[in-house]
C-alpha cells in the first residue's frame, strides 16, 4: 500500500490495517525469530571456541605470572604488584574450593537422582535421608557458582594477559587505588549495579530456575520432603494441567484462563477511560474545590487494601451491611448473592476494582492532561468543534499515544493482581477442578495449588503458563504499540 | 591395666546411660493450638512440668496456630513446624501421606484406646496404627437457638417460619462440604472413601446419584428458597439471627448473643427425615523427631495434654467436649446443654473418615450454585444430571 | 433599533451559553458528590464500626450501621498488656528535655562565636563538643529516668551514645551551614525569617523527639501487646524497606539511564523476562532460602526486610523514566569540570531528583503494610513474627477468632490513619512521580 493511501485513513482503519499487517507478517517474524535464535546461540558457540581458543594461545604465550593464574586465581595480579585485584580473584577461588570440596560437590552428583536414601526409623526415632528440595535447590545453587567461577578463572586470565600486553609495551599497570578510584568513575555502574545484581541472582534468578526444574519433578503432597523424595518425570505435568479429562485439570486451566484475560481487560480499560473521564470532569474549567475532589479519591490508594477490600468484601456479603439494608428497605426480598453466584461475583469484583482502581488512572491523565498545549484546544475550537468531537480528536490520542507502555504494564499487573481477588473473594464461589473457583485467576489458583494443596509441581507449571501469556501478550504489543519501544525518544 | 581401664569404661557407659534415662529432655518444644486455647495449655504444660520433674527443665513455647491452618503448615515444613499440635480429623491421611505424623508410644497407645471412646480412636487410626491423640469428641454440629424466637426447635419447617415471622435469619453453612452432608447423609446416602496404611486414599463409595440424593438437594433447594435462611455457621459474624447450625466451639460466644434465651438442641427433621452429619474430632499430634529423648518428651506431653483429668479442665476453661470416656461421665459435662445437643444428634451422625482436598471445593461450588438459586425451577432430570455429575468428580480424585 | 435587537440577542445567546456551561457543572458536582460519597463510605463505617462497645454489643457482625454505644473498647484491646502509653509519655519527655537542653548548647554556642573570631575549625569544635558533652549527660539522665541498672547494659548505653553523637555531629554540620546569625539566635531562628526560622525550629524539634523515642527504644523496651508488636514489626520493615529498596532502585535507574555500558541493554531485557514471571511462584523457594540464613520465624522481621529489597533493583522502571527526562548536558558540564561519575550522580542529580527520591521512599514504606501472603509464609506460625496484615487478616478470615470485627475494624483504622497521612502529605511527589515515570519511560 502506498504511503498516501495510509495517511488517509481513519484512525480505526489504521488499527486494523496494522493489526492485518502485524498477523501477515507473523508468520515472518516468527521465522526470523528463530533463525536470530540459531544465529545467536551459534554466536555463543562461536564465542566460547573462541574464548577456549584463547586461552591456548595465551597460556602458549604468557609468562610464568600469567601461567601460574590458570592454577592458582590471582597469583598474577599479585605477582604483578596489583595485589587488590590479586587477592579478591585469589579469595573467590579459596572460597569456591572450599564450597565445591564441603559441600557443591555432594548435591552436584545427586541432582540426576534427587536422591535415592528413603528415610528411615531407627527404633522410634526418624533418621531422615536425602532431602530432594535441598538437594534440587543447591544442586541449581552450585550450578549457578560453577559458572561463576568459569566466568571469574576466564576473567583472570584475560586480565593477566592485558596486564602483560601492558607491560610489554612499557606502560605502567592500574595500582590497586587506582582500580578503587575508577569504581567510582568510569566503573561506576559496577558500584551500583553489583549489589542489586547479586540479589536478583539470589532471590529471583535461582527460585526461579529452581521452580522450572520443579515443573518436570513430581514433587507434592505425596512426595514431601524430607520424610519423602521426589524425582524428574518430564512432562508430565504439563500433560496434566492441558490436557482434559477426569484427573487433569485442561478445562479448569481453559476456564481460569479466559476468566483471567477477561477481567485483566476490563480491570485495565474499564478504569482507564473511567479514570480519564473523572480527571476530564475535575480538571475541567469552572470546577471548584479541584484538590478536595482528588484527595477523596485518591484515599482508596492510601489506604492499605487489607484494610479496605477485606471490610469491603464483608459489606457484600449475603448478610452483609448492602443486602441488610436494601432488605430492610424492601428494595429487594431476597440477599444478592454477590460472591456466591459466579456471573455476580466477578460483576461485584470488577466493580469493587474500579472503586481502587480509578484513583491511580485520574492521578496519571491529570498530569498529562495538563502537558495537553492548550492552543490545539484553542483552533479546535476556532474550527467550531464540539466537546466530543475535541475528545475524540485531541485528548484520547494523546492519552493513548502516552500511556501505551503504561496500559501494557497495567495490563500485566492485572493479569498477575493477587490482592483484588485474594481480598475479596478468594476465588469463590468454587466448583471447577483442582480446587480452582470461579473468580480465581491463574496467580490466585497457583497460590492456592502452594499453601493449601501443597501440590508445587502443578504450581510451577502454572507459573510457567502465567509466563508464557505474558511473553505472547507482550510480543503481540510490543510490535503493534511503536511508543512502547523507543527508549530514547524522550531524552 | 588394659581389664581395669575396660572396666572404667563400661561403667562410664552405664553411669551415662542411666543418667541419660534420668535427664528427660531440657530442650525446647513447641506447641501449636488455637488462640483460644493459648493461657489453658500454658497451665497445663506448667502442671505437667511439676509432675514430671525430669521434663522441668524443658522449655515449651506456644504459639497460636489454628487446627486448619496448622496441618498445612506442618506439611509444608515438618523442620519448622510444631512438635505437638492441634488438628482435625480429616488432615490425618494427608499428614500421614506427607511422613508429617509420628505414631503414638505403643505404651500410651493401650491407654489411649482404653480411655477414650471409639469413634474418637478410629477417627485417630490410619490402617492399623494410632497415629494421634484425641482430643476433643465435639467436631460435630447442633443447633443453637433463641428460644423466644424459636419455639419448636423440631422441624426446620417450624424454625423457618418462626424466624419469618420474626424477621430473623436461620443459619445454616450449605455451601460447605462438612454441613452439606447433614441433608445427603439424612436421606440414607453415603460417600466415604477408603484409605490404606499409607494415608493414600483408594476407593470412593458413593450413592449420591439417587432418589435419596435427590430427594436431599430438593431439601436444601428448598431452604435456600427461604427469606429467613441464611449461609453460614459463624455466630460472631451472623447478623440478626434466631437459629444457627453450628459446634461447640462457638457456645461461649451463642450463650452471650442469646443471653437468657440461649438453647440448644439436635438437629431438625426436614420434609419428614432427621438430619444428619458428620460426628468429628480434634486430634493431638506429634511429628517425626530425629532425638528419641524429644519424641519421648512429646509423646508424655502429648499424653498429658489429652488425659481425662485434663480434658475436663479443658472442658470447664474453653466449652471443649471430651473424648475420654470417664471425663464424658463427669456431671458438668453431662448438664451442659450444647454437649447434650450433640449427643442427642451423635445418634445420626456418621464419623467422619478421610476425604481428599478436591472434595471440599466441590462441595462449595455444589452449595453456591443452590444459594445463587440456580436450580429453583431445575426438573428432576437436570438435578439428577448435576448429581451424577457430583458423584464422578468424587470418585474421579481417587488414585 | 436592530442594533439593539441584535445586542439583546447577543446578550441572550451569551446567557444561554453561560446556562448550558452551569448545567453541565451542575451535572459534573453531582457526580462528584455521589463518587465522593461512595468513595468515603466504606471508610466511615469502618471507623463507626471500630467505635462500637465491645461490652454492650459484642465484636461480631451486625446489620445495622451506627453503633447504639460509642466506646474505646475496641481500641483498648489493641494495647492490652502494653505499657504503650506511659512508654511514649517517657519517651517524649526525655525528646523535649533533649530538645530544650540542645537548643540552650547551641544558644550558648552562638554567643560563644559572637565573641571570639569566626573559624571554621573554632565552630565545629564549640559547637561539637558542647552537643557532645550534652548528649553524654542526657543519656545517664535518661538510663536514670528509666531505673535501669548500667551494669550488664553497656552495650545500649553506648550504643544510645553513638546515636546521639551522630545525630549531634550531623546537626552541628547542618547548622554551620546557615548563617551564623541565624546561628545565634536559636532557640527561636526569628532574627531573619519569622516564618522559616520557626519552621526550621520545630523541624529540629522533632527530630529531636523522634531520637528521644529511638533511644527510648533502645534503653527500655516497653511491654507490648500482640497489636503493638505487629505494628512495630511493620513499622520496622518499612522503614528498613524504604530505606535500602530507595538507595538499591536509585543505584539501578541512575546506571541504566545515564551510564552506558556493556551488558546494559542485556540487563534491561532480562528484567523485563524475569518479570514476566508471577511472583508467587517462588514463594516456597524464597521460603526455604531464607530458612537455611535463619531469617523465617523469630527472624520473620530481618527476612521481609531481605525479601523485599533483594529484588527491589527490577522495579527500576519509573524512577529511571524521571532520569531520562533530566538534560544529559548538565552531566556533561560537570564531569568537563573534573567531577566523577559518583561526584555527578551524588551533587548534580540526585537534588534534582528529589520528587522521584520521595515517591520511591514513599511506595516502599507503603508496600509492607499490605502484604499478607509472603508476610504470613516468613512468620511460619510464629506470632511476633507477624505484620498487621497477617495478625489483621487471622482476626477477620479465620474461625479461630470470634467477636473480633470490630477489633479488626480498630486495628484497621490505626493503620490506615497514619498511612493515608503521610501519603496525602506527600501526594505532590506521588503525582509527580506516576505521571512522569510510569508513563514517559
Amino acid at each position: 500500500m502506498v504511503d498516501l493511501d495510509y495517511l488517509k485513513m481513519s484512525k480505526p482503519q489504521k488499527f486494523v490495517h496494522n493489526l492485518g499487517r502485524f498477523f501477515k507478517a507473523l508468520p515472518g517474524r516468527i521465522g526470523g525469530g528463530f533463525v536470530r535464535l540459531g544465529r545467536a546461540i551459534g554466536g555463543c558457540f562461536k564465542g566460547l571456541a573462541l574464548a577456549i581458543a584463547d586461552l591456548f594461545t595465551t597460556f602458549k604465550n604468557g609468562d610464568w605470572k600469567t601461567r601460574l593464574s590458570y592454577l592458582v586465581m590471582g597469583s598474577g595480579s599479585l605477582a604483578r604488584g596489583q595485589w587488590g585485584r590479586g587477592l579478591l580473584f585469589f579469595l573467590f577461588q579459596t572460597v569456591f574450593n572450599l564450597y565445591m570440596v564441603n559441600f557443591g560437590m555432594a548435591y552436584l552428583s545427586k541432582l540426576g537422582t534427587l536422591g535415592t536414601v528413603a528415610t528411615e526409623k531407627v527404633g522410634r526415632k526418624t533418621v531422615y535421608g536425602d532431602n530432594s528440595f535441598l538437594i534440587l535447590l543447591y544442586g541449581v545453587l552450585t550450578l549457578f557458582f560453577v559458572v561463576a567461577f568459569l566466568y571469574t578463572w576466564y576473567a583472570n586470565i584475560k586480565q593477566n594477559k592485558i596486564s602483560q600486553q601492558i607491560e610489554a609495551s612499557g606502560r605502567k599497570l592500574k595500582s590497586t587505588k587506582d582500580d578503587l578510584q575508577s569504581l567510582m568513575d568510569s566503573q561506576f555502574h559496577k558500584t551500583l549495579l553489583a549489589l542489586p545484581t547479586l540479589g536478583v541472582f539470589v532471590f529471583t534468578i535461582l527460585p526461579i530456575f529452581f521452580m522450572i526444574l520443579v515443573a518436570f519433578t513430581n514433587f507434592d503432597y505425596n512426595h514431601q520432603p524430607p520424610s519423602k523424595l521426589f524425582t524428574w518425570v518430564g512432562f508430565e505435568n504439563f500433560k496434566q494441567l492441558l490436557s482434559s479429562g477426569s484427573a487433569s485439570y485442561g478445562d479448569t486451566f481453559r476456564q481460569v484462563l479466559f476468566w483471567t484475560l477477561v477481567w485483566a481487560f476490563f480491570a485495565t480499560f474499564l478504569n482507564y477511560f473511567l479514570g480519564m473521564f473523572v480527571a476530564i470532569m475535575i480538571n475541567k474549567k469552572g470546577i471548584k474545590l479541584k484538590k478536595v475532589w482528588r484527595t477523596i479519591l485518591v484515599m482508596t490508594i492510601a489506604i492499605p487494601q487489607f484494610v479496605s477490600l477485606l471490610y469491603v468484601s464483608k459489606m457484600f456479603a449475603a448478610d452483609g451491611l448492602i443486602n441488610t439494608y436494601l432488605m430492610k428497605w424492601h428494595w429487594i426480598s431476597q440477599p444478592i448473592p454477590f460472591w456466591t453466584d459466579p456471573g455476580w461475583a466477578r460483576f461485584t469484583i470488577i466493580l469493587i476494582n474500579i472503586w481502587i482502581g480509578i484513583p491511580y488512572l485520574m492521578l496519571i491523565a491529570t498530569g498529562i492532561l495538563m502537558n495537553i498545549p492548550a492552543d490545539l484546544y484553542e483552533s479546535a475550537r476556532i474550527d467550531g468543534a464540539n466537546a466530543m468531537q475535541m475528545y475524540g480528536k485531541i485528548t484520547l490520542p494523546y492519552m493513548l499515544f502516552v500511556t501505551g507502555p503504561y496500559l501494557l504494564t497495567s495490563f500485566t499487573g492485572n493479569i498477575n493482581n493477587f490482592n483484588v481477588i485474594f481480598l475479596l473473594s478468594q476465588g469463590k464461589p468454587m466448583g471447577l477442578a483442582g480446587n480452582a473457583g470461579h473468580t480465581d485467576l491463574l496467580i490466585t489458583w497457583l497460590y492456592r495449588m502452594t499453601v493449601s494443596d501443597t501440590n508445587y509441581k502443578i504450581a510451577a507449571v502454572i507459573g510457567i503458563m502465567v509466563f508464557v501469556v505474558l511473553a505472547v501478550i507482550n510480543l503481540v504489543v510490543y510490535n503493534l504499540i511503536p511508543s512502547v519501544k523507543n527508549e530514547e525518544d524522550f531524552q | 591395666m588394659k581389664k581395669l581401664l575396660t572396666l572404667v569404661l563400661a561403667l562410664a557407659l552405664v553411669l551415662s546411660l542411666c543418667s541419660a534415662f534420668a535427664e528427660g529432655f531440657s530442650g525446647e518444644l513447641k506447641v501449636w493450638v488455637p488462640d483460644a486455647a493459648v493461657d489453658f495449655t500454658a497451665e497445663q504444660v506448667e502442671a505437667f512440668k511439676a509432675a514430671n520433674p525430669e521434663y522441668a527443665d524443658m522449655t515449651v513455647n506456644i504459639e497460636p496456630v489454628g487446627e486448619g491452618d496448622a496441618a498445612g503448615k506442618v506439611i509444608t515444613d515438618v523442620d519448622a513446624a510444631a512438635d505437638v499440635f492441634n488438628f482435625a480429623q480429616d488432615q490425618l491421611a494427608r499428614m500421614v501421606a506427607a511422613g508429617a505424623l509420628e505414631e503414638v508410644e505403643p505404651g500410651n497407645a493401650e491407654i489411649v484406646k482404653a480411655e477414650n471412646d471409639a469413634g474418637s480412636v478410629a477417627a485417630a487410626t490410619m490402617g492399623e496404627t494410632l497415629y494421634a491423640y484425641p482430643l476433643t469428641s465435639d467436631n460435630g454440629y447442633f443447633l443453637y437457638y433463641d428460644s423466644s424466637v424459636v419455639t419448636d426447635p423440631s422441624t426446620l419447617e417450624g424454625i423457618l417460619a418462626d424466624c419469618e415471622a420474626a424477621g430473623k435469619s436461620f443459619y445454616m453453612e450449605i455451601n460447605s462440604g462438612w454441613y452439606q452432608t447433614a441433608f445427603f447423609f439424612g436421606t440414607g446416602c453415603t460417600l466415604t472413601y477408603d484409605s490404606d496404611d499409607e494415608g493414600n486414599l483408594v476407593a470412593c463409595n458413593a450413592d449420591y446419584a439417587s432418589e435419596n440424593g435427590l430427594k436431599a438437594l430438593k431439601s436444601m433447594i428448598k431452604l435456600a428458597k427461604s427469606p429467613a435462611f441464611q449461609n453460614g455457621s459463624s455466630i460472631s459474624n451472623a447478623t440478626n439471627v434466631a437459629a444457627i447450625v453450628d459446634g461447640t466451639w462457638d457456645s461461649e460466644a451463642a450463650k452471650e448473643l442469646f443471653g437468657d434465651n440461649y438453647a440448644a438442641a439436635k438437629l431438625p427433621t426436614v420434609d419428614g427425615y432427621q438430619l444428619s452429619g458428620f460426628g468429628g474430632f480434634k486430634l493431638l499430634g506429634v511429628k517425626p523427631q530425629t532425638d528419641e529423648d524429644k519424641l519421648a518428651a512429646c509423646d508424655a506431653l502429648a499424653a498429658w495434654l489429652t488425659s481425662g483429668d485434663v480434658q475436663l479442665a479443658r472442658y470447664e476453661a474453653l466449652g471443649w467436649g471430651p473424648s475420654n470416656l470417664e471425663a464424658q461421665k463427669s456431671e458438668a459435662v453431662q448438664a451442659d446443654a450444647a454437649l447434650s445437643a450433640l449427643g442427642e444428634q451423635l445418634a445420626f451422625t456418621i464419623p467422619q473418615g478421610q476425604y481428599p482436598g478436591d472434595y471440599w471445593s466441590l462441595a462449595t461450588g455444589l452449595g453456591d450454585r443452590i444459594i445463587s438459586k440456580e436450580f429453583d425451577d431445575a426438573d428432576d432430570e437436570t438435578l439428577m444430571g448435576v448429581l451424577t455429575e457430583f458423584q464422578d468428580t468424587c470418585a474421579s480424585y481417587v488414585g | 433599533m436592530t442594533n439593539n435587537a441584535n445586542v439583546a440577542a447577543g446578550q441572550q445567546k451569551l446567557r444561554s451559553k453561560k446556562g448550558h456551561e452551569r448545567r453541565i457543572n451542575g451535572t459534573i458536582y453531582t457526580v462528584l458528590v455521589v463518587m465522593s460519597i461512595v468513595w468515603l463510605v466504606p471508610f466511615v463505617f469502618l471507623v463507626l464500626q471500630s467505635f462500637r462497645s465491645y461490652k454492650l454489643e459484642k465484636g461480631g457482625m451486625v446489620d445495622y450501621l451506627l453503633p447504639k454505644h460509642f466506646s474505646l473498647d475496641n481500641y483498648a484491646f489493641l494495647f492490652e498488656g502494653s505499657n504503650f502509653f506511659s512508654w511514649l509519655g517517657k519517651a517524649l519527655i526525655v525528646g523535649l528535655i533533649v530538645a530544650a537542653v540542645s537548643a540552650v548548647l547551641i544558644h550558648a554556642c552562638g554567643k560563644l562565636l559572637d565573641k571570639g573570631e569566626e573559624s571554621r575549625g573554632r565552630r565545629i569544635a564549640l559547637i561539637g563538643g558542647s552537643l557532645l558533652v550534652g548528649f553524654v549527660a542526657l543519656t545517664a539522665l535518661t538510663a536514670a529516668m528509666q531505673g535501669f541498672v548500667l551494669a550488664g547494659s553497656w552495650v545500649k548505653v553506648l550504643l544510645s551514645l553513638l546515636l546521639f553523637v551522630l545525630a549531634g555531629w550531623i546537626m552541628a554540620r547542618v547548622y554551620l551551614k546557615q548563617d551564623s546569625k541565624l546561628l545565634r539566635s536559636i532557640p527561636g531562628y526569628v532574627v531573619e525569617d519569622r516564618h522559616e526560622g520557626l519552621k526550621k525550629f520545630v523541624a529540629m524539634l522533632a527530630e529531636f523527639l523522634v531520637l528521644g523515642i529511638i533511644v527510648q527504644f533502645i534503653l527500655a523496651p516497653m511491654t507490648m501487646s500482640q497489636y503493638v508488636r505487629w505494628y512495630i514489626n511493620t513499622l520496622t520493615i518499612a522503614l528498613f524497606t524504604a530505606v535500602l529498596q530507595t538507595a538499591i532502585v536509585l543505584s539501578v535507574s541512575y546506571a541504566l539511564s545515564r551510564l552506558r555500558f556493556k551488558g546494559r541493554k542485556l540487563i534491561m531485557n532480562a528484567v523485563l523476562v524475569l518479570g514476566l514471571f508471577p511472583g508467587f511462584l517462588t514463594m516456597i523457594t524464597l521460603y526455604f532460602l531464607l530458612k537455611q540464613l535463619g531469617l523465617t520465624q523469630a527472624g520473620a522481621v530481618p527476612g521481609l526486610i531481605l525479601i523485599y529489597c533483594a529484588s527491589s533493583g527490577m522495579g527500576y522502571y519509573i524512577s529511571k523514566g524521571f532520569f531520562d527526562t533530566i538534560p544529559k548536558s548538565l552531566d556533561e558540564s560537570a564531569r568537563i569540570d573534573g567531577a566523577t561519575r559518583f561526584q555527578v550522580f551524588l551533587k548534580i542529580i540526585m537534588p534534582l531528583a528529589k520528587p522521584i527520591v520521595i515517591y520511591t521512599i514513599l511506595m516502599a514504606f507503603m508496600a509492607p503494610w499490605g502484604d499478607y501472603v509472603f508476610a504470613s509464609y516468613v512468620a511460619f506460625g510464629h506470632q511476633n513474627g507477624y505484620n498487621v496484615a497477617v495478625g489483621l487478616y487471622n482476626w477477620v478470615n479465620t474461625n479461630d477468632f470470634q467477636n473480633y470485627f470490630t477489633r479488626f475494624c480498630a486495628g484497621g483504622v490505626l493503620v490506615a490513619v497514619p498511612i493515608t497521612a503521610l501519603f496525602l502529605a506527600l501526594q505532590k511527589y506521588y503525582v509527580e512521580g506516576v505521571t512522569g515515570g510510569a508513563v514517559k519511560g
